[in-house]
């Protein structure tokens, strides 16, 4: 098995080495500054932080469905929604006030998002694989077609909304010179600490563990495996939302339609590598938040931001091939 | 084949066995679980490569280094799980691995297969899908599959376990066909009174050792049975039971089948305080669906069930066990522990509602480890620490700890299927045992099995199900074994 | 000026035949075990790998020859992380197709760029449209007519049991991988042939939908194509509609688009070959 996983790790670095040189770019000097591009400088660091935010909440996300058993591979639909939604609300009602009740408009409408999948495994047995990834779709249109319609900023020709009111925000904790930090980064703290807590210590989160683990022998024990597999997907759905809300008050400030760049599959990469430890979720957002801090910086370079995700599926692989083998068969 | 001989050199599981076989006989290879009986049969169909020892086929030295060179060599095994595919059809499950071309002749195939079939007296419906056949069924086409491959040495893991008395006297009897035309059979068991009826030779595997040969009829069946176990058998000691109150109820009870059918029909049970009941039954009788509808996790079609005086009918599993009823599921890996998750998370699981473990929606921890420590004492479940993976313990342990969970917190009634399957006969008392004092102590028992005599010798009551059906044996035939198998198959 | 049904037809055809090539190579995976969700990537490469055929040798064969070998590359790494390695099918699918995206973006800017503005040399349509109807007969065939058929769905019912027969599940799934490339290269070389070009992810969930179309086709291969069919008239429909309205409200093209979406949620919500999933999917 060993050799095996130098095999697999040997074949993704002549990957890695081989797309970053069709590009013409030597790799070591694409490493070299992917790496001081993500943490070599305080606007390095600004930007890792903020490219990780999403990412730690979207990954206590889908870390959650993913202790249920559920593939919540929608949670990029549902952040999607979730930050229509709070753009709406926020744009409607200004300051503080705004940003709550925005915030709670987004954790129902990701929770909204998530509740045909949710339904269609729990009580019609449809993999929700193939529900979340239909999802997103429709809510990729959809918000789209709002933002390009009845949304859209007066006089913009892109698909945006106005611009939120400065006091309908979330402001920055530490602002020092090219450094920022925003409260987005603590709240996203707060829900993968919530998350290991819900985990560790709740009855609902034992239920929820064992049902993801073993939902036969949870039947067995009382628990209404159907239920909880519908309120995983709805909290997790909730949580992208939460998602949603955060990049529109703390960075975006409107939303558009470019709103995600595809954290879906950003978001199932760290809630994985957490591999089960709900605290992970914290290094491996960082990690995944650097890697995109990284591959934009290097973009400049002439290196396509591509790169981003051949790093993060090789990244998932070589993880996933060490932690989540399957049972070696007898005989 | 002349004879077959193993030698095997610091091995735990098989220490320096020899065996020998004659040919055209029916060999029967006793033991109990972990003699090593299933592990020198997997050696022989090529499985298993022995550290040491020799095969030796019609006096030729052979290696056999997998099933299919086994097979090529003439030797096929029957594994107690059946190698049946229930989605494809019983003339595809015959073909497959051995279809006689690229391109499949189901024409040609259907032909040789019903003229095996003739020859054994089977009847097939050939187009319908294996999950049509019943465990008889499955276990004839199984033998056919061997005869289709021409086998001429057939290697039968406990072929009887799941068969009415009457298939099994008629599966011998194909067996018996078979040894005359000068085939070989091999029979691993743990039923003495079918080797006694039906077998030539005995064979006998204690702790990884042959123990003895010899022919039957040369030895009692007592005698027989103090070898397997290597010492005196105790007789085990009675229990004076004084049933009490009606604990469980059911009044006519109607449960479906996953396939739709109606498999429990009018189902009256009354269980009392201080009893300990055997269900007897062919499998697939409705046992699997009563236990199922009893413990909440299949939906009742009509009738009702009432627990200690209240009705249940509707209610969830987890009301049920806060009244206090426990099960002991079949499938013990699948639907009994979490593989991936702690002794201590095991031990919780099906009691993480009750108050004793929780302080309102917070786990009670040190209560969970208190309870996983007691669970593991119970029947001496080998563990290291109780934050071991579940996964890491044996299957007889598993099922100690199953057994021992469900007996461990405010247990009132229990309804177990199977609880000592996989355990060793001093395991079996042991658990029996257990549920006697449960039974004294003011709870009751419901135990399914498919192993009669172990209802006969461990039970205060039996009652039998038959297609669906659940009846008690007439007074004056309480224990009657020849009445309860034929109520078995319904023709009593 | 063709007339709006015969238009409707063709664009039918145009939209449903890489989803059949795609469904039929999902499936022939699926039917042995092995969860396809990575059928996007295979068919996003193999798009890649046409285009720089066709493009570098003026060749439609070329392109058509590569594309095949691209998507079988990927295919047979598919088998390796899952069968090898063991890595759970979703989790490697969803990493190959993140690759996949990832790579050829990549490799369009830097390899591809230099051809911009030309068309890539690729076999006409009527020659994928011809040969979806030919693959289904021929998987159809080897499904219920041939060893290998059995084998593969023996295997993809219950591995464990095929096993104890004597089958190898690893090897039955290598073969069964292979389709899976083949048909894959021919779907990717049919979208540049579409298109004349590669664009970044021009698959845009193509694979995915495919594969639900696998799921209302209950895992069989002339389900499937109608379910293909069935998806690919949406598209055509939406195409033709685009700008209509419904009940006097103007409707955005984007309501139109989510037709496939909207009518795979509802055959799942309805149960619709649900029942019929392989027994073995994902299983060793």
């Amino acid at each position: 098995m060993n050799l095996k996983l130098v095999w697999l790790i040997v074949a993704g670095a002549g990957l890695v080495w081989a797309v970053v040189a069709s590009t013409g770019t030597p790799p070591p000097d694409a490493l070299r500054e992917m790496f001081s591009g993500a943490f070599g400088s305080p606007q390095g660091w600004r930007e890792t932080l903020k490219e990780s935010t999403p990412l730690l909440v979207l990954g206590a996300s889908v870390f959650l469905a993913l202790k249920a058993g559920l593939f919540n591979i929608g949670a990029d639909g549902q952040f999607v929604v979730g930050g229509l939604a709070a753009a709406v609300v926020g744009l409607r009602v200004t300051g503080p006030g705004g940003v709550v009740l925005g915030t709670l408009a987004a954790c129902l409408a990701g929770s909204a998002w998530a509740l045909l999948p949710g339904w269609i495994k729990a009580y019609r047995g449809g993999h929700e694989v193939i529900t979340t990834i239909m999802m997103n779709n429709v809510g990729r249109l959809a918000t789209t077609a709002l933002a390009a319609g009845v949304l859209r900023a007066p006089g913009q020709q892109n698909a945006e909304t106005p611009l939120l009111d400065a006091s309908t925000t979330l402001p920055n904790v530490v602002q020092d010179g090219a450094f920022r930090l925003n409260w987005a980064f603590f709240i996203g703290l707060v829900a993968v600490v919530v998350t290991a807590l819900f985990f560790s210590r709740t009855v609902a989160g034992f239920e929820t563990a064992a049902t993801g683990s073993n939902s036969r022998a949870s039947l067995f024990a009382g628990i209404d495996v159907r239920r909880t597999t519908l309120a995983a997907m709805l909290v997790s759905g909730a949580v992208a939302g939460l998602a949603g809300a955060l990049q529109v008050f703390a960075v975006k400030h409107q939303f558009n339609a470019d709103f995600s760049p595809g954290y879906g599959f950003d978001a199932l990469g760290v809630a994985l590598l957490a591999a089960g430890q709900a605290w992970f979720v914290i290094p491996s957002a960082l990690l995944f938040g650097a890697l995109a801090r990284g591959t934009s910086a290097l973009s400049i370079m002439g290196v396509p931001k591509g790169l981003n995700g051949v790093l993060l599926g090789l990244v998932v692989l070589v993880f996933a091939a060490v932690r989540y083998r399957k049972e070696a068969a007898n005989g | 084949m002349d004879a077959v001989t193993q030698n095997f050199g610091s091995v735990r599981a098989l220490d320096s066995v020899g065996l020998e076989v004659q040919k055209g006989t029916v060999h029967a290879l006793l033991g109990e679980n972990g003699a090593g009986k299933t592990t020198l049969m997997r050696v022989l169909y090529g499985a298993l490569q022995p550290q040491s020892g020799k095969v030796f086929l019609d006096g030729v030295e052979t290696t056999l280094r997998s099933p299919a060179e086994a097979l090529r060599h003439g030797i096929g095994m029957v594994s107690q799980h059946y190698a049946i595919i229930p989605e494809l059809t019983a003339l595809d499950n015959l073909m497959l691995g051995a279809e006689g071309g690229a391109i499949l002749d189901r024409k040609a195939a259907r032909a040789r297969a019903q003229s095996l079939a003739d020859s054994m007296g089977f009847q097939f419906d050939w187009d319908a899908a294996a999950a049509e056949l019943g465990p008889a069924g499955a276990q004839k086409l199984e033998i056919l599959k061997l005869l289709w491959r021409e086998v001429d040495v057939m290697i039968l893991d406990e072929p009887t376990a799941m068969l009415s008395p009457e298939d099994a006297d008629a599966l011998y009897a194909s067996l018996r066909g078979l040894a005359d035309q000068g085939r070989t059979v091999i029979v691993v068991t743990h039923r003495l009174s079918e080797v006694t009826a039906h077998c030539d030779h005995v064979t006998i595997l204690r702790q990884g050792k042959n123990v003895t040969d010899f022919p039957v009829g040369a030895k009692s069946q007592h005698e027989t049975a103090e070898l397997i176990v290597g010492k005196a058998l105790s007789p085990s000691a009675a229990r004076s039971c004084r049933p009490g109150e009606v604990l469980l109820e059911t009044v006519r009870l109607d449960v479906r089948g996953d396939r739709g059918d109606v498999a429990v029909r009018q189902v009256d049970l009354g269980l009392r305080a201080g009893e300990v009941v055997g269900v007897a039954g062919v499998d697939g009788s409705g046992q699997r669906e009563l236990v199922q509808a009893l413990l909440g996790v299949r939906p009742v079609l009509s009738g009702a069930i009432r627990l200690v005086g209240s009705d249940i009918t509707r209610s969830s599993a987890r009301q049920r066990i806060a009244l206090g009823l426990r099960g002991i599921p079949e499938d013990r890996h699948e639907e009994g522990v979490i593989d991936d998750h702690d002794l201590v998370t095991n031990a919780t699981l099906g009691h993480q509602r009750l108050a004793a473990f929780r302080r309102g929606p917070v786990l009670d921890r040190a209560a969970s480890r208190a309870l996983a420590g007691k669970v593991a004492t119970m029947f001496e479940t080998k563990h290291s620490h109780l934050g071991q993976k579940m996964k890491e313990l044996s299957g007889g342990n598993q099922q100690r700890f199953v057994n021992a969970r469900a007996l461990a917190h405010e247990a009132k009634v229990l309804v177990a299927f199977q609880p000592v399957r996989g355990l060793d006969i001093e395991a079996t008392r042991r658990v029996y045992a257990a549920l006697g004092e449960f039974a004294d102590q003011g709870g009751a028992a419901l135990v399914v099995s498919f192993d009669l005599d172990e209802l006969l010798e461990f039970c205060d009551r039996i009652v039998v199900m038959h297609s669906g059906h659940l009846a008690s044996p007439p007074t004056g035939h309480e224990r009657d074994r020849t009445m309860i198998g034929a109520m078995m198959v319904g023709t009593a | 000026m063709a007339s709006p049904a015969l238009q409707l037809l063709t664009s039918t055809a145009i939209f449903s035949a890489p989803l059949v090539l795609g469904g039929l190579g999902a499936l022939t995976s699926e039917r042995s075990g092995v969860i396809n969700i990575g059928i996007e990537g295979k068919m996003l490469f193999a798009a890649w790998a046409a285009a720089l055929g066709g493009w570098a040798s003026g060749n439609p064969i070329v392109g058509l020859l590569a594309a095949v070998l691209a998507a079988t590359v990927i295919s047979q790494a598919h088998w390796a992380l899952t069968q090898a390695f063991r890595i759970d099918h979703v989790i490697s699918g969803m990493g190959l197709n993140a690759i996949a995206a990832g790579a050829t973006s990549m490799l369009n800017k830097s390899v591809l760029s230099r051809f911009a503005g030309t068309r890539a040399a690729a076999l006409p349509l009527p020659f994928f449209w011809v040969g979806a109807v030919l693959a289904t007969v021929a998987v159809a065939y080897v499904l219920n007519q041939t060893r290998g058929g059995l084998r593969l769905s023996a295997v993809g019912h219950d591995p464990e049991k095929a096993r104890q027969v004597g089958l190898k599940p690893v090897a039955v799934r290598f073969r069964a991988l292979l389709a899976t490339g083949l048909l894959a290269g021919l779907a990717g070389s049919l979208l540049v042939s579409n298109a004349g070009g590669f664009t970044d992810n021009m698959t845009s969930g193509r694979g995915y939908i495919a594969l639900a179309a696998v799921i209302l086709g209950g895992w069989r291969p002339w389900p499937t194509l109608a379910a293909c069919v069935l998806f690919g008239f949406a598209d055509a429909l939406q195409l033709q509609l685009q700008g209509t309205g419904l009940w006097g409200a103007a409707l955005p093209p984007e309501a139109w688009q989510c037709l496939p979406y909207v009518a795979t949620l509802v055959a799942l919500m309805a149960k619709w070959g649900g029942t019929k999933a392989p027994a073995g999917l994902g299983r060793f």
